[in-house]
């Protein structure tokens, strides 16, 4: 098991330095550099002294030295400037990233809170009512692109029943810290929230579905029976439990969709966090910004693949042969 | 000779640790030696697993052999590039076992059996289709099968479709990879015997690998007993069945059922001798590490690995 | 428990020729109420969409008329026009059929580039096929949609065509992988043994004997990829990164509606599109859905 983790994660060192060394080139790649920012803010700027701070900046030093003067400031917690702000990005980032942490937790939360029971119930009463009702829900709603879903979600809710605010993450008149503030949060939380789960649980519902009714024609499940185990007990403790490890497990999985998912839905509730910040930065051309989410978001991606697979290596191990 | 298997070996790696490096070999085939006459039918026999499969297909080139030599007709099959490999296709061919995954279920009976004559003999479709024909009712299959599906067809018919499509280039080899395995008993016969025929009309040679030694000593003139990836005993049929010398041939042979029920005492006494031969005289027959010793010849057909 | 019985199909050998796989999928279809309600709804909206194209005028939509600005549903107007006083309907039949090519165009493209390297590395397996899962392995963990997102932004002489390739760049990586898998499983089969005795070159063993056998796992792909790329697609154009403007796409009516006065009080320039992107993946998926059952045996409907 330490065996597997362990190659497990020297895989992760390659994939780290070429995904930085993708981002570095990206970055280089996007007009205008570190002074650009500057440029902006001092436009009478006089081309000599231009040159002479390209120069001391080491902005002239060949590629591989700049990648690894990029790689050490980073690994410092330097992600440069951005000149939009005129603040560094660590700063930037620091104030947005809760926003999107508390909004993707909600909508994982969420997430299983609606795939277990709607997956147990129409894996257990197939052919049911209700069973014929969640499939329908889970065939529209892995259709449904989530941009659309939200707006509609928006227009419905938001403007024209008025239930829930539109946009912002919080009211501008309550006080920190006070529980008007946290219901604020809350209530500014709750259609964002709903709608990347209301997409995003399907995925997990017909996986639940699907694996409950594979499990429950097992042999092992018979002989349970057979043995006059009361049908609670044969679906809590054999079926259930071997079903629901590696839901668990997809957990790092969800970290790549829960991102993309967070641009959409940022942008359609004007929700204050990473993915707004992303698309507002993209737009103003404040390149240095873009490159630190693109790399945030990229780690990000990698660790939570590595934590599922290796979850999944603990549940389940046939995994860990190869 | 038509086929001369020397020192033959199959070796795969077995990765371990962290670094994955190559820790041990699986011997699937561990230094066989054997050689086939022209016309005669040549019976591998073992238990699954022991390495008469893997060395079936590495004659035909299926399996790349780690060491040893492959000489058909005098040439060395093992050294070839695929290339080179080519023409001698044509002179060995090979059942399968599995009449089902061995037929392509998207191919019709036409294609499946035309496949090697299209790589080998341009033919027009006409003319393609009269061989074809003529072959299927060879096999004994009615000619206007050839527009139908392999699943079609029933488990015997589906081998001998295999065995027409193995035909097709007039082979002067044929590997039978436990060719009967897979079909009913009542079956069983039928393709064996049918087998037989074509081997007189074709003058065949068959190297026939199989487990089942009641099959073996129906088709087989001379007999090699494989173990754990080594010959033990190689004699003739008569050598085998009526004087076993390896300790592994005696176990295999009192294996076989007997169907008159008033033996059945005599056939447990002799199993349970056997048996107890066994457990007593197992150091005599393996060395230290559990391989078997290098055949040694006892009589001018008849050889037995013994120290 | 239910006992599964299997009733013998009277099947007459001498008329019915054994159907191939499009044929089975193709019966499955049309037994699929759902599914074959999809295929014809799907079915009229490309004849419209694609017919109208072509008597429709793109200049004259394009065209700004500010006496016209926002004015709902009308006799002149079917859906009103938008904040240039541009006809909402008309955009929304060239939207749709942009979007719709431009999904199809980046299936085709993904799907080729996946089959011919699924199918090699799964045939030929060794350091082949580790160097291309690796390869395949780091682009899966990519944070696809923003990198998607800079390279629109940074790529020069931006059009339709560099959008297709920048999505193909990242979307053929799943494919690969599944063809992959069914490939190592087919390459075991006997059959494929049989072929190389039987001295057929190894491209030929690819094309002739295993391609076909995938086909119907091809279909289903394909036809689940399409609904997706068109969300896909659909969702960067209303972000912006999406078609360039001179393409419009649904996603273009869409993301009018991110003026919040747009979405509230002018349906008809956002909604359309919207419900129009929906029932489209809606009848795609569900057709996919149907042709996943009859690709396999157990679910076959009869």
């Amino acid at each position: 098991m330490l065996k597997f983790i362990l190659r497990r994660i020297l895989i992760m060192i390659p994939q780290l330095f070429l995904l930085s060394v993708l981002i570095f080139l990206l970055a280089k790649a996007m007009p205008g550099d570190a002074l650009t920012g500057q440029l902006a803010a001092n436009p009478k700027m006089d081309p000599q002294t231009l040159e002479e701070m390209r120069e001391k900046l080491g902005l002239n030093d060949p590629v591989h030295i700049q990648y690894i003067r990029w790689v050490k400031n980073m690994l410092q917690g330097d992600l440069g400037l951005s000149y939009t702000h005129q603040q560094p990005v660590t700063d930037l980032l620091a104030g947005r990233v809760g926003n999107t942490v508390l909004l993707s937790a909600a909508i994982l939360v969420l997430t299983y809170l609606i795939a277990i029971p709607l997956g147990v119930v129409s894996g257990r009463w197939t052919n049911t009512w209700a069973d014929k009702l969640i499939v329908g829900y889970s065939y529209i709603g892995y259709a449904t692109p989530l941009f659309i879903f939200a707006l509609i979600m928006l227009f419905v809710f938001g403007f024209h029943l008025g239930w829930f605010p539109t946009g912002g993450s919080v009211d501008i008149q309550v006080e920190e810290g006070t529980l008007a503030y946290y219901l604020s949060k809350l209530n500014h939380l709750m259609l964002p929230a709903l709608s990347g789960a209301l997409i995003n649980t399907v995925v997990t519902i017909q996986y639940l579905r699907s694996e409950i009714i594979d499990t429950k024609v097992k042999d092992f499940v018979k002989t349970a029976r057979a043995k006059g185990v009361p049908e609670r007990q044969i679906y809590w403790r054999h079926i259930l439990r071997n079903s629901f490890l590696p839901i668990a497990a997809f957990l790092g999985y969800e970290i790549t969709g829960l991102i993309g998912g967070s641009v959409f839905l940022e942008s359609i509730y004007s929700y204050p966090g990473l993915g707004q910040l992303f698309l507002q930065s993209i737009m103003q051309r404040d390149y240095s910004v873009v490159t630190a989410l693109v790399m945030i978001s990229g780690v990000a991606t990698l660790v939570g693949t590595l934590l599922s697979d290796i979850i999944l290596s603990a549940v389940d191990p046939r995994i860990r042969i190869e | 000779m038509l086929l001369d298997v020397r020192h033959l070996k199959v070796h795969y790696p077995v990765r371990g640790g962290f670094f994955r490096r190559v820790v041990d070999y699986v011997k699937a085939v561990d230094d066989v030696s054997f050689s086939l006459n022209q016309g005669e039918t040549y019976g591998l026999v073992g238990e699954s697993g022991c390495g008469k499969t893997t060395t079936g297909r590495t004659i035909i080139g299926l399996i790349r052999a780690t060491a040893g030599e492959v000489l058909f007709e005098g040439t060395d099959l093992t050294k070839l590039s695929r290339r080179q490999f080519h023409p001698y296709r044509k002179d060995i061919q090979m059942i399968f076992q599995d009449p089902y995954s061995s037929l392509n279920p998207r191919k019709r009976v036409l294609d499946i059996i035309a496949e090697p004559l299209r790589n080998f003999e341009k033919l027009s479709p006409h003319e393609e289709r009269k061989k074809v024909q003529s072959m299927l009712e060879r096999v004994g299959l009615s000619a206007d099968s050839i527009y139908k599906y392999p699943h079609e067809f029933s488990g015997g018919q589906r081998q001998r479709i295999g065995i027409a499509r193995a035909l097709m280039l007039n082979p002067k080899l044929i590997i039978a990879d436990e060719p009967v395995s897979a079909l009913d008993v009542s079956v069983q016969a039928q393709v064996l015997n049918f087998m037989k025929d074509i081997q007189q009309d074709y003058g065949l040679t068959y190297l026939f690998i199989s487990h089942d030694l009641g099959i073996i000593r129906h088709m087989c003139d001379r007999i090699g007993i494989m173990y754990r990836g080594r010959l033990v005993e190689e004699g003739t049929s008569e050598d085998i069945f009526a004087n076993p010398q390896h300790i592994y041939t005696k176990r295999l042979l009192s294996a076989i059922p007997n169907a008159d029920p008033r033996e059945r005492g005599k056939q447990t006494a002799l199993r349970r001798e056997v048996e107890q031969e066994y457990a007593q005289a197992y150091s005599r027959y393996f060395d230290e590490t559990g391989r078997a010793y290098p055949l040694k010849p006892i009589s001018p057909t008849h050889s037995v690995a013994i120290p | 428990m239910k006992i599964e019985v299997n009733r013998p199909a009277p099947v007459d050998i001498a008329s019915e020729k054994s159907p191939s796989a499009l044929s089975i999928m193709w019966r499955e279809l049309v037994r699929d109420r759902l599914a074959l309600v999809s295929l014809i709804i799907l079915s009229v909206i490309l004849l419209i969409v694609y017919g109208a194209s072509i008597f429709l005028d793109q200049e004259e939509i394009v065209k700004v008329d500010f006496l016209a600005i926002h004015s709902p549903p009308s006799a002149e107007h079917w859906l009103g026009t938008d904040y240039g006083g541009r006809d909402v309907f008309g955009q929304l039949i060239i939207g749709a059929r942009n979007s719709f090519t431009i999904g199809l165009a980046i299936t085709l493209i993904t799907g080729a580039i996946g089959l011919v390297v699924g199918l090699v590395a799964g045939y030929f397996g060794g350091w082949i096929d580790n160097v291309i899962m690796r390869i395949i392995d780091f682009i899966l963990v990519l944070p696809f949609l923003m990198l998607v997102i800079v390279f629109v932004a940074i790529v020069p002489k931006y059009n339709v065509a560099t959008f297709i390739l920048i999505m193909s760049a990242f979307l053929w990586t799943g494919k690969a992988r599944l063809i992959r898998a069914k490939t190592l499983a087919e390459r075991e089969l006997d059959y494929v043994s049989a072929s190389k005795t039987l001295g057929t070159p190894d491209w030929k063993i690819i094309l002739f004997q295993i391609l076909p056998n995938l086909s119907s796992i091809i279909i289903v792909n394909l036809t689940l990829n399409l609904a997706g790329n068109i969300g896909i697609e659909s969702g960067l154009t209303y972000l912006g990164f999406g078609l360039p403007e001179s393409t419009p796409s649904l996603g273009t009516l869409v993301s009018y509606a991110t003026n919040p006065d747009v979405l509230q009080n002018k349906w008809w320039v956002w909604l359309p599109a919207s419900l129009l992107i929906l029932v489209m993946m809606l009848c795609i998926n569900f057709i996919g859905q149907a042709l996943k059952r009859a690709a396999d045996a157990r679910q076959r409907l009869g």
